[in-house]
């Protein structure tokens, strides 16, 4: 139409006549109600009459993307950006799409090439400071929030980002005083100089940004004081008050604050308790700092070492002040017992009265409770004892047996406690059994654990947590098969417990029988989809984590790697997630929770559990480098030359059954997707992604090497101290010859944990000690090879190496 | 005697294999499944219950309601079992008590509920004694009325409300 070409919008992108000008914004508004259908329709009307209209036909893109189809998505954007370059908005949405492939780094570079053209946008600004964040392009990102705040600075949000940006690279103080100026820059009426929540979250993040300048902590604590007026959160208000005294030797102010804490109600929060014994006993700042720190049920006084004055000094606190103002508190009842000389006549009363008030009571969790009690020294602290031999000779964990067993006797005789009036009923009993199994069960007594347990099955067979027990027990006495039937009993018994379940689906994995885990696992999950989906979707990591090691186990190195992948992807997703917080929580003032998510998400690849997963790759990947896989697939012409002319009519006819079964089943899966396809079409949800490779034959054909070096690279990054990353870089640098690298892991491994306690350590250094390696061509690099090889060795012989190591351990 | 508190409990899907357990410590004769699939459809709380103690179940009741042919009904107790370590302590009692309180409730009342009844093995004369003290009395003999124990006969024993 010669109209169309006339019209200066055909390709420029200016201003369409009004009535489209409004069918455009109506598009526009489609795409963010996610009405996508009507969007589309109301884009094809303006495409009708103009269908070279740059900016619509890259709207039109980006909600064919948002319903799925990405690669028509794709190149209509890449269309109508062609049409119309100087449109900030096709840029904009070119970035988007970027965007939403999770391809930030061309999505940023979109970005920038739309600010060129329209340099003061605010919209494209604030995506590419959401992306600049999200890749921790922090100089970019302070330049972008500055340019925002300047074209803009009456919104709050845009001062606090651009604070927060400071932050990011560092620039402690620099952020406060942006902080500052936007204080005042605020009058005596406005909201935010009033109590409320995001006043209150923001006095709480300039103070902590005071304190995390050096050495700054009597400003911090005036800060404090200032701000109180402000402050909702009373409980943090007081800790941090009394970190910031304690920080300052101020023992006698943070004693005061700690009660302030206590008599809030604060009294089982152990951090609490650590914290007041530090201001009783006047602790250095370091040790304070550690101390508020631990983590979990425990104190200083069983993680740290104290002298006998000084858990005197705790104790008379503790009984005589502490215990009267809060004779209710579960946990100024239980500190005593850590502080108690060890086998004196006061801890033996006072544990066995503890003892028999959780007995009585009926608590599962006495067992782990009393074993949190038997400790270890490593490297100067305290820890709890795991290793039975540790446990066995240690004397807390002998009083504690001998006073059990000695309810045992008086239980089974007379029913009732040696030192305690009155009848028990039998449900006592049956704890003081179980409880008396699981000691047994610490010490690796196994065939003693099980006959308690089994008194407890005997009396009450009904009872679903002495299966669980039981299983464990049989589990670990080296028979996964009956300990998966054990578990299996007890989930009968219950079925609405989903942690029996889980339990049971857990062994069930370790003992090979991934069908059945399936179908328990599937009895909790929700019953519309597919349940392999469902644990996928809710990120279930322990489920796909034994899935991989089951597979793994049979050899089924494909299916193996899907599940560890799987892991991977929960992980990606962790990090794609982050990038709604960016705005969300500037916008709710929640700076101190944001600032946490961003340092968590920095160490996300050093996680633990990912950390698993990927040792699990990397093991499988070294197994089918070593191993490489036979090609016996179903679907391979079998060598009809070496049989008879039986076997080959024979296998011909198998062949063809095995072909058209193939086909049938592919007709009917089509037909399957043909009937969800028009079921699923008026929703707005993109189609799930069909799994085209369930054996994972993909991944099996990549290199092993390669991949197993990628990952244990990450891992070298990421995770240091984890004594299996070091263990993985020793495998696969041999495997590769890289025999520098090997030495390096072995020296790391060493030094985290030494040969004498990990034997894992132990095999691979003797391995290497034994190699001939003729590592580089000059003489001078292959002595010092040599000679670090043998510093390995604490320069002995390697019998005599070895000599050392079995003494030690003995 | 030493007397321990008991909570009561409803029959469900999720927890048949409890009463599987408490029949199988209890009863000389095995139930088909049957019996259980129709206990838990009753859904009925006053005549299928569990006796919980400290959280766990450590007994079980269970009763149904059969027509005669002279127009009254009566309650029939199918099951009634303790555990072997929670008996002798008023729980079996207590079961059959508030069957009994229910049986001469209102609602049974209008229903026309005439009497409790059950059979007991002639030789469980433990049985009959405690039937005997919540003021069930012996009726007729039935011969070979169990397939599979010995001795195969059993008595009718009836409490008339």
């Amino acid at each position: 139409m010669s109209n169309a070409n006339d019209n200066p919008q055909a390709g420029q992108g200016r201003p369409l006549p009004k009535k489209d000008q409004d069918l455009f914004r109506t598009v526009v508004r489609h795409y963010e109600t996610k009405q996508y259908k009507k969007g589309i329709k109301v884009a094809d009307t303006i495409l009708k009459r103009f269908p070279n209209h740059g900016e619509t036909l890259c709207m039109k893109g980006l909600i064919l993307n948002c319903t799925g189809k990405r690669d028509e998505a794709i190149a209509m954007v890449k269309t109508g950006l062609m049409k119309d370059m100087r449109s900030h908005v096709c840029w904009h949405v070119y970035g988007l799409i970027y965007r939403s492939e999770r391809n930030y780094n061309e999505a940023i570079k979109a970005y920038k090439q739309a600010l060129r053209i329209d340099k003061e946008n605010i919209q494209i600004l604030r995506d590419l400071s959401l992306l600049q964040i999200q890749m921790r392009d922090l100089t970019g990102f302070v330049k972008t929030r500055h340019t925002m705040l300047e074209l803009k600075s009456n919104q709050k949000t845009n001062w606090l980002t651009f604070a927060l940006s400071k932050h990011l690279i560092e620039d402690v103080k620099g952020a406060i005083s942006i902080i500052d100026v936007y204080l005042e820059t605020l009058d005596k009426d406005s909201p935010d100089v009033k109590k409320n929540y995001e006043s209150s979250e923001l006095a709480l993040y300039r103070n902590m940004l005071i304190a995390e300048i050096p050495n700054n902590y009597q400003d911090a604590l005036e800060d404090l004081e200032k701000c109180k007026h402000l402050v909702l959160d009373m409980h943090l208000w007081l800790t941090t008050k009394a970190l910031y005294q304690l920080q300052l030797q101020k023992y006698h102010d943070a004693k005061e604050t700690f009660e302030l804490l206590l008599e809030r109600g604060s009294t089982e929060d152990y951090s609490v308790h650590s914290g007041y014994m530090c201001a009783i006993l006047q602790l250095s700042p370091p040790t304070c700092t550690r101390a508020l720190k631990i983590k979990g049920a425990r104190t200083i006084a069983n993680t740290l070492p104290l002298t006998d004055d000084q858990k005197d000094i705790l104790l008379k606190e503790y009984q005589n002040t502490l215990l009267d103002k809060y004779p209710k508190s579960a946990a100024v009842k239980r500190i005593p017992l850590t502080l108690f000389k060890c086998n004196s006549q006061e801890w033996k009363t006072s544990i066995e009265s503890y003892m028999e008030k959780h007995l009585i009571r009926g608590v599962p969790s006495l067992g782990k409770d009393l074993a949190s009690l038997i400790l270890v020294e490593k490297e100067g602290e305290y820890v709890i004892a795991t290793e039975p031999c540790d446990i066995v000779i240690n004397p807390v964990y002998q009083n504690i047996t001998s006073l059990v067993d000695g309810f045992v006797d008086s239980l089974e005789t007379n029913g009732s406690f040696p030192n305690k009036e009155g009848k028990q009923p039998p449900s006592t009993l049956l704890w003081t059994w179980y409880l008396r199994s699981i000691l047994h069960e610490l010490a690796a007594h196994y065939s003693d654990a099980i006959k308690y347990i089994d008194k407890c099955l005997d009396q009450t067979p009904t009872a679903v947590d002495m299966y669980e027990v039981k299983g464990r027990l049989i589990k670990a006495a080296g028979d996964i098969n009956s300990a998966a039937e054990c578990l299996d009993k007890g989930r009968e018994l219950d079925k609405q417990d989903r942690y029996i379940n889980n339990q049971t689906v857990k062994y069930m994995l370790q003992a090979g029988k991934e069908d059945v885990a399936l179908e328990r696992m599937a009895l909790f999950t929700r019953h519309e989809s597919n349940p392999e989906q469902n644990i996928f979707d809710m990120q279930c990591y322990w489920y796909e984590m034994e899935l991989a090691a089951c597979h793994a186990r049979k050899k089924n190195m494909g299916k193996s790697l899907k599940k560890y992948m799987a892991i991977e992807k929960h992980f990606e997703d962790f990090n794609d997630d982050q990038f709604d917080f960016h705005s969300y929580c500037i916008r709710k003032v929640t700076l101190r929770a944001y600032i946490d998510v961003l340092r968590w998400e920095d160490n996300l690849w050093g996680h633990d559990v990912y950390a698993q997963a990927a040792e699990g790759i990397i093991r499988n990947y070294l197994d089918l480098y070593i191993n490489p896989p036979k090609d016996t697939t179903e679907d391979a012409e079998p060598d009809y030359s070496k049989m008879t002319a039986i076997e080959r009519k024979k296998a011909k006819a198998q062949a063809r059954k095995r072909k058209k079964k193939a086909e049938k089943k592919a007709e009917e899966e089509a037909a399957e997707e043909k009937d969800s396809k028009k079921k699923s079409n008026d929703k707005s949800n993109p189609p799930k992604i069909k799994d085209t490779d369930p054996d994972g034959k993909e991944l099996l054909a990549k290199d092993p090497l390669e991949e197993a070096k990628k990952y244990v690279a990450t891992l070298v990054k990421n995770a240091p101290n984890r004594i299996s990353t070091w263990l993985c870089q020793y495998d696969v640098a041999i495997l590769r010859g890289k025999y520098f690298m090997a030495l390096q892991a072995l020296k790391k491994a060493d030094k985290l944990e030494s040969c004498s306690a990990n034997h894992e350590v132990f095999s691979r250094l003797i391995e290497f000690s034994k190699l001939e390696i003729k590592v580089h061509k000059h003489a001078a690099v292959q002595k010092v090879f040599e000679s670090e090889r043998l510093a390995l060795l604490d320069s002995k012989t390697l019998n005599d190496f070895v000599k050392d190591v079995v003494d030690k351990v003995k | 005697m030493r007397e321990i508190e008991i909570d009561f409990g409803m029959i469900t899907n999720d927890n048949v294999e409890q009463l599987r357990i408490i029949n199988s410590t209890s009863l000389p004769i095995s139930y088909p499944d049957g019996f259980y699939k129709d206990v838990v459809i009753a859904k009925d709380e006053s005549l299928n219950k569990f006796a919980y103690h400290n959280g766990f179940v450590i007994g079980a009741i269970c009763c149904r309601i059969q027509k005669d042919g002279d127009a009254s009904s009566k309650i029939y107790i199918m099951t009634l079992g303790v555990l072997p370590s929670y008996r002798g302590r008023n729980v079996g009692t207590k079961l059959v008590q508030s069957v009994i309180d229910h049986a001469t409730s209102e609602e049974c009342q209008k229903i026309g509920i005439s009497e409790i009844m059950l059979h007991v093995q002639i030789s469980n004369n433990d049985a009959i004694k405690f039937y005997e003290r919540l003021g069930f009395e012996k009726g007729e003999l039935v011969e070979n009325y169990y397939k599979r124990i010995d001795p195969p006969h059993c008595y009718i024993l009836r409490k008339k409300l």
